[in-house]
């Protein structure tokens, strides 16, 4: 059956719930009913060819048919600022400006700052037509909008100062442009005077807005700009454009600035959603769909790479008519997570219901049920990593990348939720691609559908993750799932009650705390089994203000879909540095033993023993398996489980000096593909069939309290665990080192290291 | 620009009368290629996004058909004939000798033109 998985969207409020908490439901559909029910998911794979889509159907409260709304999606970030009518121009004169760096002109209007309001065409406001001249907007009280436009344009990427200036007893208006001067380019002043319409009508009786206008009363918003708006000021005295420009909005104690209605300092409070007004009217605003922080403004240097070190050279916001942190749905129905209900990967399956349903319309939506204040806790914990799937999430990398099919070496094959993708791009992409201006996302929240975060959907992931879900399901191993975001917000506490964690196929994305969290366990005699490959790579962090968003800065290394901008790379959130975390000082290798080394777009490999497997310390391991086997010449999907993305030993890189690299991959061809900051300089020689730094590497160490860590540094590893019905050489070694980790008797760390 | 974002950065031209290289990917479109074929490849595969040919994953591991990655974000998507693939390997020729014919402006012999 062909199935149709878009015929309901949803997301819920919290990611993960404890068990006897509750998490409400947001769905849409342009059906007017919604059939509910939830699945806890065993393996969320609906590949026939692997274990096979396994899931219990709960019994819950929310079961049943519900009313849906059909809810858009309106993307789109602005700042809103509340001023009961004190920046509606009366009286004499009103000017006001702002600098702006406009990344798109294309389209549509593209508001700068006002009140306008398009449903009611009353307010004023500037705005960049779809050319890119200046266009200062004003409401009438009969007839059409009046547009004062000047003739020459605004360039895209180029910084410039845009004002505006009534004279409303005069009736006059004046429109102004400065492009200071840049490079061998000169500054270049425009200016153009119009009579003032005879009965203007300039209130529109709303807020005023930063980068949109009003689409109605409603709060709702159009017309967003694309691009950096820094320094946004007002004034209700007669002003020249040089003079309204070149203010500061550095207010010296008892000196007043006559005429100064507002000046928003968007260097003050750069890791908030909150805009300040320096005046003495205190007209502060709200950011909303999380616009990015943190970005030079046409003040910065290029001295200081870090905003926190000098906030006055990233005074700008950058604005994005695609930015989208919360939907704002309605809430469809609440599930109280019954307290008895085991700790996994939950989702909600959508169906149509009635007499007469469409059974080929399914969707899901996916949340996590982690254990409650009164669950009795298992012996090993499984990490998911929330930070991952959202940094994919609703990825487009199939869609909109020039050199995708060549990395993947084949016709791309797209799941139906890349149509829908490109089809409905509002529901908002993932930190691998690119907005409407080709800046690079920086943040992806779960207050939105997430496509490739549920079964039907792209596999790499959730769906690979679930089938480490099964293999413990199949050999009676007793587990509970948390995710990285209780490693975020709890720290060590969150892994406290575990002699054993699991991180799944692919923890790439790891916060500060959740990298100290895994570290403070395993010191603390804490025993981790890293399952996955390319694990704990970017150094990113949840947002403060915006908790549901990941925040990335890729910087300029590593593998990467975009690169931050020059000065870009530390987080607007936290002020730290973005980028990988091996330039943070702490590469994976520290952490688990390897870290990234190489990607596999052809064929994958397997694994053989090293000389140092022989050491009596991991006999345990091998148990069962014979000394010179193939380990893992086999696997769905991936056939091998070397493969997709791998890791190795290093010492330089922080392997600690008494771990053993107990196995090590071979047959990686020429697809296999070190990843940048491998190679310092191209040359030939750096692919799988040359080079000995490209393979993954399985390795074992002891660590301080009796505790231990084993790492299989590959992505695929987990997909070979149910080959021949769970019975093949790399389930056995898994089976003994979780059985050896679950025995308290303590791991003793080699005197000499 | 950057090497992987630039849409013409491959030199390669192909050279239709390489009908080797056309033999070797018939035989294996999924398998290991020598370093010349693989070069056709990167080249065939490399490009701008808008019009390139995917295919759509109907059913997980059974079924695909063609399309076209449109020009615009929120253009419709639509299916560009009514083939519906079973074999990945299949659809891999296939798009193999619509990019040939596209590319070169010659269509292959018969004799190695037919489905696999």
């Amino acid at each position: 059956m062909i199935y149709r998985t878009n015929e309901y969207l949803g997301y819920p409020d919290r990611i993960s719930v404890p068990a006897g908490e509750a998490v409400r439901f947001q769905l849409s559909s342009k059906r007017p009913s919604v059939k509910v029910e939830v699945l806890r998911l065993r393996c969320g794979d609906v590949d026939s060819n692997g274990p096979g889509f396994k899931y219990e159907v709960m019994t819950s409260p929310i079961d049943g048919e519900h009313a849906c709304l059909d809810q858009p999606i309106r993307p789109g970030s602005n700042a809103v600022i509340d001023h009961d009518g004190a920046l509606v121009p009366t009286g004499g004169h009103w000017c006001f400006g702002t600098y702006v760096y406009p990344t798109r002109i294309a389209d549509n209007a593209k508001a700068v700052m006002g009140n306008w309001c398009e449903r009611s065409a009353r307010g004023y406001a500037l705005e960049l037509d779809e050319e890119g001249h200046l266009v200062l907007v004003l409401g009438q009280v009969s007839g059409t909008p009046a547009r004062f436009a000047l003739d020459v344009k605004l360039r895209p990427r180029v910084w410039a100062f845009v004002s505006c200036a009534l004279d409303l007893a005069g009736g006059s208006v004046s429109v102004s442009l400065i492009v200071p001067a840049d490079g061998v380019r000169p500054v270049a002043a425009y200016s153009k005077s119009f009579a003032l319409p005879q009965a203007p009508a300039l209130d529109s009786g709303l807020p005023f807005l930063i980068a949109a206008h009003h689409a109605n009363g409603d709060r709702q918003y159009t017309s967003h700009f694309d691009g950096k708006i820094e320094a946004p000021r007002v004034f209700s005295c007669p002003l020249s454009a040089e003079a309204l420009r070149v203010f500061d909005g550095r207010l010296r104690t008892g000196a007043g600035d006559a005429g100064l209605v507002a000046f928003w300092d968007f260097a003050n409070g750069i890791s908030s959603l909150s805009i300040k007004d320096v005046s003495p009217n205190g007209l502060h605003g709200s950011l909303r769909q999380l616009p990015r922080r943190g970005v030079t403004g046409f003040q910065w240097s290029g001295s200081v790479h870090d905003w926190r070190l000098s906030p006055q050279e990233y005074a700008a916001i950058h604005f994005h008519s695609d930015d989208i942190y919360d939907c704002e749905w309605q809430t469809t129905c609440t599930l109280d997570v019954p307290a008895h209900w085991r700790s996994g990967v939950y989702a909600l399956r959508l169906t149509s219901g009635g007499d007469n349903p469409d059974r080929d319309c399914e969707s899901y939506v996916t949340f996590f049920v982690t254990p409650g204040k009164a669950s009795r806790r298992a012996d090993l914990v499984v990490v998911a990593s929330i930070a991952t799937y959202l940094a994919y999430a609703n990825s487009a990398l199939r869609l909109y990348q020039v050199h995708f099919e060549t990395l993947m070496e084949h016709v791309l094959w797209l799941p139906q939720d890349d149509v829908f993708m490109q089809e409905n791009p509002e529901i908002g992409q993932s930190t691998y691609d690119c907005h409407v201006d080709g800046s690079g996302r920086a943040y992806s929240s779960w207050l939105r559908p997430i496509l490739n975060m549920r079964p039907r959907g792209y596999w790499f992931n959730l769906i690979n993750d679930t089938h480490i879900l099964d293999w413990l399901e199949e050999k009676g191993i007793a587990y509970d799932l948390i995710t990285d975001v209780e490693l975020d917000r709890e720290g060590a506490r969150a892994l406290a009650p575990y002699r054993v964690m699991m991180t799944p196929t692919h923890p790439e994305y790891y916060s500060f705390n959740m990298m100290n969290a895994i570290m403070a366990y395993q010191n603390a005699g804490g025993r981790q089994i890293s399952m996955g490959g390319n694990a704990f790579y970017w150094r990113c962090g949840f947002h403060p203000a915006a908790p549901a968003a990941l925040e990335v800065r890729r910087g300029m290394a590593g593998t990467r879909t975009w690169e931050s901008e020059p000065g870009e790379v530390h987080l607007a959130g936290t002020g730290e540095p973005g980028s990988l975390w091996r330039h943070s000082g702490f590469a994976p290798q520290k952490l688990v033993g390897v870290g990234f080394s190489a990607m596999i777009n052809d064929t994958c490999g397997y694994y053989l023993r090293t000389a140092e497997s022989e050491d009596p310390r991991v006999a345990f391991i091998f148990e069962g398996t014979g000394r010179h086997e193939k380990f893992g010449d086999f696997g769905f999907r991936y056939n091998g489980a070397v493969g997709s993305e791998i890791d190795r030993y290093d010492l330089e890189l922080g392997t600690p000096p008494h771990a053993l690299r107990i196995a090590t991959s071979e047959g990686l061809g020429a697809g296999a593909l070190p990843t940048p900051e491998e190679f310092r300089t191209v040359v030939d020689g750096l692919d799988g069939t040359q080079n000995a730094l490209v393979r993954a590497d399985m390795v074992f160490f002891e660590t301080a309290h009796g505790g231990a860590v084993f790492a299989t540094g590959s992505i695929t590893y987990g997909m070979s665990l149910g080959h021949n019905n769970y019975d093949n050489n790399i389930s056995t070694i898994t089976l003994n080192v979780v059985n050896r980790f679950l025995d308290p008797r303590p791991f003793v760390m080699p005197a000499k290291t | 620009m950057d090497h992987t974002s630039d849409p013409g950065a491959l030199r390669y031209v192909i050279d239709p009368g390489r009908l080797d290289l056309v033999k070797e990917f018939r035989a294996s479109p999924l398998g290991a290629h020598s370093p010349e074929l693989r070069k056709l490849l990167a080249r065939m595969r490399w490009g701008k996004p808008e019009g390139r040919l995917v295919l759509i994953v109907l059913e997980p591991g059974k079924a695909w058909r063609l399309s076209r990655i449109p020009k615009r974000r929120g253009d419709p998507m639509p299916f560009v004939d009514d083939r519906v693939f079973t074999s990945l390997v299949e659809a891999e020729w296939h798009v193999f000798k619509l990019r040939w014919q596209e590319m070169t402006g010659t269509t292959l012999p018969a004799e190695i033109s037919g489905d696999l």
